[in-house]
């Protein structure tokens, strides 16, 4: 079987490595994330910052969670997870009160950002992203936790 | 841009992605499906990327140039990125991390289409 074109069989993840397994597809989404909302966000405020300067300073610090998101969940350890764990906290907080402030206040918010409308402009992935994103880091949590392991040093 | 090469290409990631998820549910790593897909997706990604960088030199240019152009250049390397990326993933969710790719891809050509047909301003 090991010559079939959909590739061999694959062991299962194991392990509580953040960026292994399931947590590879999310760091992967993680950093086009971050990467487009970051590229976004310096020629947003490098050329016209004056048009609408709360959703260009919105898209920044958005760039910014996601980036700090993907290196700690890239980067594991106890210090990673937690990272990873403050930046999906912030980042869920944050879809959901730019979502409702752009809902109840278009006028606010005259260029969109990546968390207007719930991030309707990004298929929603903004919002579901840090819901997986804490869902991944407490099943981690519970598996060192059943391992009898004290977690990562 | 071409749109109905544009139209192809996004065919094609779209089958990357679906050969990726496909692995993934039937618990596999990647193989030669997806480096074939994968393959023929930056083969017509180079392509499409050269036309471009033709009509630019040719006197097109789009109205946000800078945008325009790191798009073109990110998206040739995107299907690079997702194959070694994946090939280092021993699970079966190797192929999911190259149907990211596939579909940021996809998504990014569409962006292209647009920041092409808008000039001058």
């Amino acid at each position: 079987m090991a010559d079939s074109p959909l590739g061999g069989p694959a062991p299962e993840p194991t392990g509580t490595d953040t960026a292994r397994g399931p947590g590879r597809v999310l760091v992967a989404v993680y950093g086009v994330f971050a990467l487009a909302a970051g590229a976004r966000a310096v020629v947003q405020l490098a050329v016209q910052f004056d048009e609408a300067p709360v959703a260009y300073l919105l898209s920044a610090v958005a760039a910014v969670v996601y980036l700090v998101a993907t290196v700690g969940l890239a980067r594991g350890g106890r210090s990673g997870r937690r990272t990873a764990m403050a930046a999906c906290g912030v980042e869920l907080a944050g879809v959901l009160v730019v979502g409702t402030l752009s809902l109840l206040d278009p006028a606010a918010f005259p260029d969109a950002t990546v968390w207007s409308g719930f991030g309707q402009g990004y298929g929603y992935v903004p919002l579901v992203l840090p819901v997986l994103g804490l869902l991944w880091l407490r099943h981690l949590a519970e598996l060192d936790a059943t391992q009898g392991r004290p977690g990562p040093g | 841009m071409s749109t109905p090469l544009v139209v192809v290409l996004t065919v094609v990631a779209v089958a990357l992605a679906g050969v990726g998820a496909l692995s993934t549910v039937l618990r596999r790593r990647i193989g030669t499906a997806h480096l074939a897909v994968a393959g023929v997706l930056e083969l017509l990604l180079v392509v499409q990327g050269v036309l471009a960088v033709v009509r630019l030199v040719g006197g097109h240019r789009p109205a946000e140039l800078t945008t325009f152009a790191a798009y073109l250049g990110s998206v040739v390397l995107l299907p690079i990125a997702g194959v070694l990326w994946a090939r280092t993933e021993p699970t079966r969710w190797a192929g999911t991390v190259l149907g990211v790719a596939a579909l940021t891809v996809a998504v990014m050509l569409w962006r292209l289409v647009d920041l092409w047909a808008v000039t001058g301003g």
